[in-house]
């Protein structure tokens, strides 16, 4: 993760950023923002694309009978087409705990976590295609700290291949491990305002992401049924329960600064997954996942990390805008984590979330979440290791498919708290400019 | 482990060859209307599947894994176009990993350039506006002149893909013509009293429907695309219609029937629900069944 810790600076990224997406989109949101020569040029443009178009429909008229020469026109237009979006995600609410103890419950990087005001990201994501063989996309991360400082993340940036013979994928770059289901979702998808405790607890405020490569078989079986094995880097505080950063405890451990020496000090990942249409209206997903990697407690320990998931989607055969519909999804997940080069300790670790969501009429999602996470000995007083459960009921409104008001309530079990119990209460909302964001399945 | 590695291979060199093994062409469609349309023209020497079902609106579909699946089996990919599937066909052919059906490639047909689409949005467009498509809307499928434009593009690329059956493809095509316009003169005759009619829809879907049975539409139940009406916006819809004595409403089977409930309780206007897609209802499994359909629910209606 690379931080700006000087907010003028950043903000400057940012209008930079802004300026360019209004030059290279021609969507008229941004016409606010733009200093006057440019709405001139941009002016000028739309008044050459409205004679393009009118010839267009003039040529098609002409071409009627012989349709296939207009497509070909067009289609060179769509593939060099770029995808930008900004989404912003807000919250505001309140804890019945103070905001120290808030920071350990809502441990992820871009939940609510003090009383009050919360921004908890905002995105920018550009996406198209680089060239026949490659598509790429990069996503950059701004939110504001607890201290009122602007931090930018470079979340994302990474390059897919389009055209590999035999099913085979390679995607490389800067990206989030495929793990779950979970992991790969940016905030703006969620279901709820917050992180899941387990996926917080193994894979740190922000995810499990790194450097790396990885590549990706679909099966060629009827089903869909993919396999996907990736290297990346295991240092960083986004690779929380590998390498890590120096300074960091796991455990009563404090973590050295390990880097890799050779290939075998890198994160390894392995995934299956399977969707099977179990009828017209009900959709499966079934995943699992691994990761082997060294740990920085000591110079020759390891983690190993396995998960499993599931997913379940139904949908009446009549649907409004996707409505109803009915989503269930599960994630577990166990770690062992060998800790300390005399000790070697064995911690082991794990948990689950299961959750539910409900379109029970359009823009209408009411969710329910339960979660579970805990380590084998006594970890009481740590925060990140004791006995822990959450509950969550939330309700979310999507005005439009743009932009969305959400209010949760957590319930929380906690062995380190001293009530041994938490209320909370978030609202959200979110924003999203620029191109069609991808409808999640 | 040995067999395992074995059966590695073999899958593996399965694969490779997998795209070949099939004689007639994987036709995959994003809708059961072109999947209908690429039937008649293709006949038996295409295999052609939908993504969607007609019951649901395809704007909202999602890239569900089965559909990955299908995607790269493909040889030919019809779409709709005009940002009808904006929202998860670029995330599906990414997942897919088929150069055949990549925009760009002959395996990749977009037939809203086939057809002179309506409502283009000349000059700015905000998303204020609600849910329409800049450049031009999508449901032009509903008239069936577009339904011979859409079959004649699909035969020429399917004789390029296939020239082997190319002069098929083309008898295939004239004859899904004729039968269509004869077709198109008996329903034409049998909807004259919507002639010039003033006709309320539901969503901004039925203009090329309106466009090839001259009759009008002049207003929505949605007060802006894609947006649920409130009470407001359906008061003003009531002065409107019994203003100007409006007294026809159509709408898909997927929308919600209380605005239309009301309006009619209020205002007499009589609803005619309307299948929109070929499979939108039981029984309707071809083009010309969808037309038959329509000018069916169409028939009784709107006669005072």
């Amino acid at each position: 993760m690379f931080q700006l810790r000087y907010p003028h600076l950043s903000m400057t990224l940012v209008s930079g950023l802004l300026t360019l997406y209004s030059i290279t989109t021609n969507a008229a949101e941004a016409k606010e923002s733009v200093q006057e020569p440019l709405e001139l040029r941009q002016q000028i443009e739309r008044l050459q694309q409205d004679y393009q178009s009118q010839i267009d429909a003039l040529k098609k008229r002409l071409d009627e009978g012989h349709p296939s020469s207009v497509a070909k026109t067009n289609n060179s237009q769509q593939s060099s087409s770029l995808r930008i979006g900004l989404s912003g995600l807000f919250a505001a609410g309140g804890s019945s705990v103070d905001n120290a103890t808030l920071a350990n419950l809502q441990a992820g990087g871009h939940d609510p976590k003090q009383n009050g005001f919360t921004l908890q990201n905002v995105e920018l994501s550009i996406a198209g295609t680089v060239d026949n063989y490659l598509d790429a996309q990069a996503n950059l991360i701004f939110l504001m700290n607890p201290k009122g400082e602007t931090v930018m993340e470079l979340e994302e940036a990474f390059f897919i291949t389009r055209n590999l013979p035999g099913g085979l994928q390679i995607k490389g770059g800067q990206y989030y491990t495929e793990f779950g289901r979970q992991n790969k979702q940016h905030p703006h998808t969620w279901g709820f305002v917050d992180q899941p405790v387990i996926l917080s607890r193994f894979f740190g405020g922000d995810g499990l992401r790194s450097q790396g490569a990885r590549v990706s078989w679909l099966m060629p079986t009827d089903t869909y049924s993919e396999l996907t094995f990736g290297m990346q880097n295991a240092k960083g505080e986004t690779v929380t329960s590998f390498l890590n950063a120096e300074g960091e405890e796991i455990g009563g451990y404090t973590l050295t600064d390990r880097r890799a020496r050779n290939s075998a000090d890198l994160l390894y990942s392995a995934r299956w997954l399977s969707g099977i249409d179990l009828s017209d209206n009900l959709s499966m997903n079934v995943g699992v996942s691994g990761l082997w990697g060294p740990n920085a407690s000591g110079s020759t320990t390891n983690t190993e990390v396995v998960g499993a998931d599931l997913y379940f989607k139904w949908q009446p055969a009549y649907s409004q805008k996707g409505y109803p519909f009915v989503a269930w999804h599960t994630e577990f997940l166990q770690r062992r984590y060998e800790a300390g080069d005399v000790a070697r300790e064995i911690l082991k670790d794990q948990g689950y979330f299961t959750q539910v969501l409900w379109g029970f009429k359009p823009g209408w999602i009411a969710g329910l979440r339960w979660e579970d996470a805990n380590a084998d000995g006594d970890t009481s007083n740590d925060p990140v290791r004791d006995s822990r459960q959450r509950l969550s009921p939330n309700l979310t409104w999507y005005t439009s498919e743009y932009s969305k008001v959400r209010l949760q309530y957590n319930r929380d079990w906690a062995e380190h708290l001293p009530n041994k119990t938490a209320d909370s209460v978030w609202l959200q909302v979110e924003f999203s400019l620029g191109s069609h964001m991808a409808h999640t399945f | 482990m040995k067999i395992s590695y074995k059966y590695f291979l073999w899958l593996l060199s399965f694969s490779l060859w997998s795209g070949s093994v099939y004689a007639a062409l994987q036709v995959e469609t994003t809708t059961q209307d072109l999947a209908a349309i690429a039937k008649a023209v293709g006949g038996e020497h295409i295999h052609v599947h939908s993504l969607t079902p007609g019951t649901r609106d395809p704007h909202f579909a999602v890239a569900k894994p089965s559909m990955i699946r299908k995607v790269y089996g493909a040889d030919l990919l019809l779409l709709v176009g005009a940002d009808m599937e904006i929202g998860w066909l670029p995330s599906l052919l990414q997942s897919a990993r088929n150069s055949r059906v990549q925009p760009g490639n002959p395996g990749y047909l977009d037939l809203s350039e086939a057809v002179p689409l309506l409502g283009k949005i000349q000059g700015p467009v905000s998303r204020d506006m609600g849910d329409v498509h800049a450049k031009g809307n999508p449901h032009y499928w509903l008239d069936p002149r577009n339904g011979v434009r859409m079959a004649k593009t699909i035969a020429i690329r399917l004789g390029q893909l296939d020239p082997e059956h190319a002069t098929e493809y083309q008898k295939n095509v004239e004859l899904f013509e004729k039968t269509l316009k004869t077709k198109l003169q008996g329903w034409k005759k049998t909807l004259q009293h919507l002639k010039e009619k003033p006709v309320i829809a539901y969503h901004r879907s039925f203009v090329y429907l309106a466009e090839a049975f001259g009759f009008r539409i002049v207003d929505e139940v949605e007060p802006k695309p894609g947006m649920t009406p409130s009470a407001a916006s359906l008061a003003k819809l009531i002065a409107r219609i019994k203003n100007e004595q409006i007294d026809l409403l159509i709408m898909e089977p997927y929308y919600e029937r209380r605005s239309a409930r009301y309006l009619n309780e209020k205002t007499g206007l009589q609803i005619a629900v309307i299948p929109q897609s070929v499979g939108a209802q039981t029984g309707i499994n071809t083009y010309i069944d969808l037309f038959d359909n329509i000018v069916k629910n169409l028939k009784a209606k709107g006669a005072n």
